[in-house]
């Protein structure tokens, strides 16, 4: 023992005579488990013993031996380079301390390495983990075992002594400074085993997924001996084996199935029955198709439909079921055939009406109308989806940009040339880097060493792999980005293109190329009208063709974290690989290479970010080639064909590229589950809905664009919300020659001004992508495809350029059909004109047309001149679609027939504070209602003010009973000082944030005493919601009822879900994060993942189902509109709580969409969502015992009651959309 | 080092000191020692023994219940006067006959240290931050000739970084050590103070962040020269700042720059429940921990370096070389020749070998001297001139003081 607490250094001393490198390593590792062995005593003097003995016997060992053996155990630690370290350390020993008797301690130390390591390698599921895990540990393993063999003897001692000395480490490092027999309190450690029993559990669904997805890969490099190899590995080991599913065999029985193996196919399905499986179609399908490609006895065909049918499973459903590939569904029916020569294919399966009542006209057959065509010749349609086909097959597109008009510098010219060699030694010295890396997987065969990364660097073409690393280098900004978001992006990309590959590879493509020309047929002006929605006329031809459910890709997705992984393991490769001479700008160095990337971290607060940044000489050398060509993927360009309409969760939107109908949060699969759950039929208006908003035709607005480029290559414009270029930023406060000189000061103006020309940079790359992407379609017709958020919102998809965007995207857009304006058409372009200055607000419809026809001059002066004259637009509240109106009213009037004049311009109808009307028609609020114009009146009514006026009343009643601060706020009240906390009541705005925003707004008051900031902003936060609470007494009813519901289910263990009045399923994706540590060389990520057996975050459940159930109601009653609108024959697009149409149609889109408010209101939406909640989480089965369920089903029960107000009222409200 | 015991049961007698003043009500305090021991003390420089009462521990825990709701976060008391005794033994442990002639006490609350140590000859700066505790310390302060300076003020919001003026309990440090009557000295020179405080647990870390700027800037209280801090840390801090290169929980960056930065006594280690809370629950709010001990709360006398601002540091450079040892042990796993490397240095593993640093070791199991002496070698190269570090420099000296 003393011999021991002589080696130990005492806590006192940093350094002393040298602590040897290995007693530190293995000392960290043994303090760690201190606490968690702190009782069972019982053992303490049995462990003595053993441990007395042991000392003894090790003393015993002479020294010499011991040294041999310490080198050759050196590399056993968990990393190849600690080899030269215990030399060096060795030879420290012998010369600052030769006389301390360290060796056979350390030596000691690692055997405990080496006992803990096997104890590790004896848990089969830590190997398993390890098919996620970093396949560094597998390899210490391995050779922790090979040399483990040969010391027998010296490992005879067990493991409880192991412990026990980490123990009496971890002990004389504490307090105490004794190592005595009471530090030493036994315990073995037995090492934790994870249970998988758990099939629920996260980390078992990822690593299902990942085998599967590992497994698909195999299947299309048509590698079906890997696929088996692999599978294998996993069906040999019976704590593996639990990972495989049906699916996972079927996957290998359909690459042997390509082959013709049958042998293969029938050992798998003896594997399948071992492993206590069941065949399921899919796996009979392989089996045919098998048999179809090889002509076998039909003898063994007879004997797979027979065991099919003992399955219980018809032949039929093979072809409504399966999702065939390639020539699949041919070979099966070959098969079959050769033993039913009659055998025909099922017919197709009669499509099923939606029958929610809202849309019982929408869906009758006799009320339907032929669906509108667009102005192209089927010949053209099929041109332009043939250029939509090409860019998506290319995935990127490098366009100009809107900055090349100008002219080249020398100085441009010569980085361009250097940039240009720079890049093309980088891809040669990336491919290396890949193929070398590559090459070393690849010799990794067997179970434990295994790189699951492998066969996702082997899916595309290396170059591609180049290319797509390369690419990144060009869009990294000077700032350096996270590595998570990098990793990410390279991940997904790598998916994204192994997709469309599939897609070609499987046939997919043609299919869909078949029924897309036929498609083509419903929209096209030359051919036959035809009484169908796009989604059935799709599915109809589908059905026509036979392609049956084979047009959806059998595809499994990759897991969020073998993305991550993915990524970084290409990041890494990047980052190693790209190198550059480091006297590029200054010839003065010394020439040698330095990386272009580095990794650092960034500090914030308590954590730590990892982040790439380029080197500056790198972005010095990007600024100044000032490269004009931008790359995108080809889903940020708007399709260039009608898009393909949603048929299905999976399938619609883009060609190729990979589109999900519902966006999620990284990680998050609740949604895409859920919607696959849900009968198809149930999702017939949503999807019609989507294809009706992707469906509207745009151009673009070519005045408008060129004037806004001509100010973004000049100097842009804040005012104008222009961003101008870097070169326009304050110049930096003084150059620092060595800037730890600084002073506080000038180290504040220094970070202020990084601050702002970060800012500036990323504006002004926002705008440079917007308008490059525009002036790229400025001469085509395009369409924005559609999808939606979780609750039912919906958004274009393309990222950077579309009419959600700001003013400046809004401005230059138009529908690419025009219509004529009719007799008020002109009238309202001019009332739209004066809605956008943001002028007469508080006017009546005919006192703003009266404005307009008063500022005539003005506005077609703008129009004429918008650059040189009066610019009148330029201060408006958006003044790009001022402008863009300006002229189109400009236009129309001077036209010889105004009413004739054809118009492409979209005038706006907004819903004034949507969210309120939502909850005053759900609660029946009448003077809540009359604010939110739900009842009809002359004047526009402004919730805002009422809400003010409220506030003072009660202000002026408190302040005459004495209270100081009701005094203090004497004619501070008013309308803006409100109006952000009664616009975010809706969106469940809690008082805390409420006041910050009072004491916002309060701060903007000059003259208001700062003494009374929080006094006065906690007041006038509890006025405003007692005066919505006065007006809007329902509401707040119903808010409380929906916040307290879903805290009581999210405190049951569940999430909050509902159905939309239109059948759209919902759940609120909040979960109590888990996060997992990716071990990476470069850096530990730690991902967040989100699954669906994780426990609801209840705060958020809670805060979020207010606002989220009333988006579902607004992106019901868009959807609803949209649908009833083209019943009409009308364009219609909408961002959000604003309808866009044309200007002859505005007054019947304004109708429709009071109707269906109405009707949607007319609903039992409270009831419905009571009785839908009672039934998913009271259900009589569950235990209702339980005194949480009683409370449960008492709160979902009790429907807040209502108020007097009539719906049918907002049928004449001029103002509710205005 | 002195490798401090907790006076076993210091925590329990208290309680019991408790118990009993409780059920026998208030009995009548004891005078201080007899003045004969005060005079011999004056003789020494010290002032004599004013003979204060110390209040019991009951006492001091319903005066701190009365101020109880003015203030919001959890803060520590020392209540019982043996606690007091003790730390007051602590402080005054190891004094030279140059030691600073006056302690700050940072928030005494109800006083009981403050008299103790006052009955011990010091002389006290009390700088308290809950407005309610203040005219209990002012009397004090009135019945006494000097000896006691109380100061409104809050020693956790010393020097804030905010422009604009401070508002009370902020207080700059100038103001401070003028009032204590404390002028500068050479970094050098003997401590010029000594601190006494407890830090609060909620964001502990930072806090010791904080010191550990102002200390490497010689900015704040260190303008003044080395001054000398006792504080009570939570015990799994204090393993942080005592960790061993190597030990995989406890070596971090603020390891290695703390014990460059200061010599770490630990002094004293007492059971949280010793202490007196605010908490309205009465709960001790210990905070959690999960790999390293913490059952304590640890009182650590932290002296500043003599010879810190020797080789290649100095006060102007010395936030890189905080940065270069955080951008080290940010993966401690890591070897230290890649983070050279990814520096854009070319000639690493040639450094490593002229440091005699083996050259495949892990960030963390280089010991703090190496990283002083690897940052001296790495002026010499131009790699903190060539302009990429300073951005980052900036925002973490910013980060942490914001």
């Amino acid at each position: 023992m003393s011999l021991l607490r002589a080696v130990l250094p005492g806590p006192g001393r940093l350094r002393g005579a040298g602590i040897p490198w290995s007693i530190l390593r293995s000392y960290s590792s043994a303090s760690a488990k201190e606490k968690a062995k702190r009782n069972a005593t019982c053992e303490r003097t049995e462990l003595l013993e053993v441990l007395k003995a042991r000392v003894k016997q090790l003393q015993a060992t002479n020294v010499p031996e011991v040294t041999v053996n310490k080198v050759e155990l050196a590399p056993v630690g968990n990393e190849k380079y600690q080899d030269p370290l215990q030399k060096v350390v060795a030879r420290r020993e012998e010369g600052e301390s030769p006389a301390r008797p360290s060796s056979w301690v350390q030596k000691l130390k690692e055997e405990m390495h080496i006992q803990k390591l096997k104890m590790g390698q004896t848990s089969p599921i830590a190997a398993s983990e390890l098919a996620l895990e970093a396949e560094v540990e597998d390899k210490a393993k391995d050779k922790v075992k090979g040399k483990a063999k040969d010391k027998k003897s010296l490992k005879t001692p067990k493991t409880k002594v192991v412990a026990a000395w980490s123990q009496s480490h971890a002990g004389s490092h504490g307090v105490h400074g004794k190592p005595t027999v009471a530090a030493v309190k036994a315990g073995v450690k037995v090492p934790r085993r994870r249970v998988l029993d758990d099939k629920e559990s996260s980390q078992f669904k990822i690593l299902q997924q990942t085998v599967q997805s590992n497994l698909e890969c195999f299947l299309f490099l048509q590698q079906p001996e890997e696929a088996e190899r692999f599978l294998l590995m996993y069906h040999r080991s019976p704590a593996k084996r639990k990972l495989l599913n049906v699916s996972a065999y079927n996957v290998v029985m359909r690459s042997w199935a390509r082959k013709g193996r049958l042998q293969r196919i029938n050992r798998l399905f003896s594997m399948l029955e071992r492993a206590g499986l069941r065949p399921n179609l899919d796996s009979y399908a392989a089996a045919l198709e098998c048999m179809g490609r090889n002509p076998f006895s039909t003898k063994a065909i007879w004997r797979f439909m027979q065991q099919l049918k003992h399955d219980g499973f018809h032949v039929d459903e093979l072809f409504q079921k399966c999702l065939f590939e390639e020539d699949e569904k041919e070979k099966v029916l070959k098969a079959i055939r050769m033993i039913h020569p009659n055998y025909e294919l099922p017919p197709a399966p009669s499509s099923q009406t939606c029958n929610s009542s809202l849309l019982q006209d929408f869906y009758s057959k006799e009320k339907m109308l032929p669906y509108p065509k667009l102005d192209f010749s089927a010949q053209e349609l099929r041109e332009c989806f043939q250029k939509q086909l090409e860019l998506e097959m290319n995935n990127t597109i490098t366009i100009e940009s809107v900055e090349s008009s100008k002219p080249l510098t020398p100085q441009a010219l010569k980085a361009r040339k250097l940039l240009a060699t720079l890049r093309s030694q980088w891809h040669d010295s990336v491919l290396q880097a890949l193929q070398k890396s590559k090459h070393n997987m690849s010799k990794l065969k067997t179970a434990s060493k295994y790189n699951v990364l492998y066969p996702y660097l082997c899916l595309l073409p290396e170059d591609e792999y180049v290319g797509i690393m390369l690419e990144m280098l060009n869009t990294l900004s000077p700032q350096g980005e996270s590595l998570a978001v990098l990793a990410k992006e390279l991940g997904s990309k790598v998916y994204n293109r192994y997709i469309t590959q599939r897609k070609l590879h499987s046939g997919q493509l043609e299919k869909l190329r078949e029924v897309y020309e036929d498609y083509i047929q419903l929209l096209a002006k030359d051919s036959q009208p035809a009484k169908y929605l796009p989604r059935e006329y799709w599915e109809k031809l589908v059905a026509e063709a036979g392609f049956g459910p084979s047009l959806t890709l059998k595809s499994c997705s990759w897991s969020y974290m073998l993305l991550m992984r993915l990524g970084m393991h290409m990041l890494e490769l990047l980052v190693q690989a790209v190198k550059m001479p480091r006297n590029i700008l200054n010839p003065r160095l010394e020439p040698r290479l330095i990386p272009a990337l580095y990794h650092i971290y960034s500090f914030r607060s308590s954590w730590q970010v990892g982040l790439i940044k380029p080197h500056p000489v790198f972005s010095q050398i990007m600024s100044d080639a000032a490269e004009t060509m931008l790359t995108f993927n080809s889903s940020a360009i708007p399709m260039l064909c009608p898009p393909v309409p949603w048929t299905s969760p999976n399938f619609g939107a883009f060609v190729l590229n990979d589109t999900t109908l519902m966006r999620f949060v990284d990680g998050a699969v609740q949604h895409q589950l859920l919607l696959e759950q849900c009968p198809l039929v149930n999702l017939h208006p949503v999807l019609d809905a989507l294809n009706q908003l992707g469906n509207c035709a745009w151009k673009i607005n070519q005045p408008v664009l060129d004037i806004i480029i001509s100010i973004f290559n000049d100097k842009g414009n804040e005012k104008l919300d222009i961003p101008p270029p870097i070169s326009e930023a304050p110049m930096p406060p003084a150059a620092p020659s060595n800037p730890s000189s600084l002073n506080k000061a000038q180290k504040h103006e220094l970070l202020l001004y990084k601050k702002k020309a970060a800012e500036m940079h990323s504006l002004r790359m926002d705008a440079l992508y917007k308008l490059s992407i525009a002036n790229y379609v400025r001469d085509k017709v395009f369409w924005f495809p559609h999808n939606m958020d979780f609750r039912g919102r919906t958004y274009p998809c393309p990222p950077y350029f579309n009419h959600l965007g700001n003013d400046v995207t809004r401005a230059i857009l138009l529908f690419a059909e025009g219509r004529p304006l009719g007799p008020k058409g002109l009238d309202w372009l001019k009332i739209h004109l004066i809605n956008l200055t943001g002028l007469k607000k508080n006017n009546s419809l005919q006192e703003r047309l009266e404005y307009a026809n008063e500022i005539m001059e003005e506005i077609l002066d703008s129009a004429d001149h918008p650059l040189t004259g009066r610019k009148w637009w330029m201060n408006t509240d958006e003044p790009w679609q001022a402008l863009a109106c300006c002229m189109e009213v400009a236009k129309a009037s001077r036209s010889p027939d105004p009413a004739a004049y054809i118009s492409h311009f979209p005038v706006h109808q907004d819903g004034s504070c949507n969210g309120l009307q939502h909850y005053a028609a759900l609660g029946r609020d009448l003077i809540g209602a009359i604010s939110v114009n739900l009842m009809p009146c002359s004047v526009p009514q402004d919730v805002y003010s009422a809400v003010a006026r409220q506030v003072e009343e009660l202000r002026k009643k408190d302040a005459e009973h004495g209270v100081k601060i009701a005094q203090v706020l004497q004619g501070f009240i008013s309308r803006k000082v409100v109006k952000q906390t009664v616009m975010t009541v809706v969106y469940g705005v809690t008082r805390y944030g409420g006041r910050l925003q009072m004491e916002k707004r309060l701060k903007e008051i000059d003259d208001f005493p700062e003494e009374y900031l929080w006094e006065a902003s906690h007041y006038l936060v509890k006025q405003v919601f007692n005066g919505i609470k006065e007006m809007f007494s329902a509401t707040r009813d119903i808010q409380n009822w929906l916040t307290e519901s879903a805290k009581l289910i999210a405190q049951s263990g569940r999430t909050v879900e509902w159905v939309t009045p239109l059948g759209l399923p919902i759940v609120q994706p909040y979960y109590r994060s888990k996060s997992t540590v990716l071990n990476c060389s470069m850096q530990n990520l730690s991902v967040k993942s989100t699954s669906s057996n994780q426990k609801p975050d209840t705060v958020k459940q809670k805060n979020a189902f207010p606002p989220n159930f009333i988006h579902s109601l607004d992106s019901t009653h868009m959807m609803l509109t949209a649908l009833h609108c083209l019943r009409q024959g009308l364009t219609f697009v909408s961002v959000h709580d604003c309808y866009w149409t044309h200007a002859l149609t505005v007054d019947v889109m304004n109708e429709v969409c009071r109707q269906q408010f109405v009707a949607l209101h007319s609903e039992k939406i409270l009831q419905d969502l009571s009785e839908f909640m009672l039934e998913k989480y009271c259900s009589p089965d569950r235990e209702t015992r339980a005194p949480w369920q009683k409370k449960l089903m008492e709160q979902l029960s009790n429907v807040p009651k209502t108020g007097e107000l009539d719906l049918k009222n907002v049928m004449d409200s001029t103002y509710f959309f205005s | 080092m002195l490798a401090g015991r907790a006076p076993p049961g210091a925590a329990g007698c208290c309680r019991r000191l408790l118990a009993a003043t409780l059920a026998a009500g208030l009995r009548p305090l004891l005078r201080g020692p007899p003045p004969c021991w005060a005079t011999a003390r004056r003789a020494a420089g010290q002032w004599p023994s004013p003979g204060l009462r110390v209040p019991e521990a009951a006492e001091a825990e319903r005066l701190v219940q009365q101020v109880q709701q003015t203030s919001v976060a959890v803060r520590r008391f020392i209540a019982c006067p043996r606690l007091a005794r003790t730390v007051q033994r602590c402080l005054q442990s190891g004094a030279s006959p140059g030691s600073p002639p006056v302690l700050l006490e940072c928030e005494p609350g109800p006083g009981v240290l403050t008299r103790t140590l006052l009955n011990a000859g010091v002389r006290v700066v009390a700088l308290e931050s809950n407005p309610a505790f203040l005219p209990n310390l002012q009397s004090l302060e009135n019945s006494l000739d000097g000896q006691l300076k109380v100061i409104y003020g809050d020693f956790c919001r010393l020097d804030p970084l905010v422009t604009g003026t401070l508002k009370p309990p902020a207080i700059c440090s100038e103001k401070l050590f003028e009032t204590m009557g404390v002028a500068a000295v050479p970094w050098r020179a003997d401590s010029p103070v000594k601190i006494f405080g407890i830090l609060p647990q909620s964001k502990e870390r930072l806090r010791l962040w904080r010191h550990l700027f102002a200390l490497y800037e010689c900015s704040s209280i260190y303008r003044y020269g080395r001054a000398e801090l006792n504080v009570f840390i939570s015990e799994k801090e204090y393993k942080v700042l005592t960790g061993k290169p190597g030990n995989a929980s406890a070596y971090q960056a603020i390891t290695v720059l703390f014990q460059l930065g200061c010599e770490i006594q630990l002094l004293h280690m007492e059971p949280w429940s010793s202490f007196l809370t605010n908490s309205k629950n009465g709960g001790l709010a210990i905070p959690k921990s999960v790999r390293l001990p913490n059952d304590h709360l640890c009182l650590v006398r932290l002296t500043p370096q003599q010879n810190l601002f020797t080789g290649g540091l100095n006060p102007t450079n010395s936030a890189i070389f905080i940065f270069m040892v955080k951008q080290c042990l940010a993966k401690p796993k890591s070897r230290l020749i890649d983070r050279l490397n990814s520096w854009s240095l070319d000639n690493s593993s040639q450094l490593l070998r002229e440091l005699e640093i083996p050259e495949n070791a892990q960030t963390r199991n280089v010991y703090p001297e190496d990283y002083k002496r690897l940052f001296e070698a790495l002026q010499n190269t131009n790699i903190f001139t060539e302009t990429w570090w300073h951005d980052e420099i900036f925002e973490t000296v910013r980060n942490i003081n914001l």
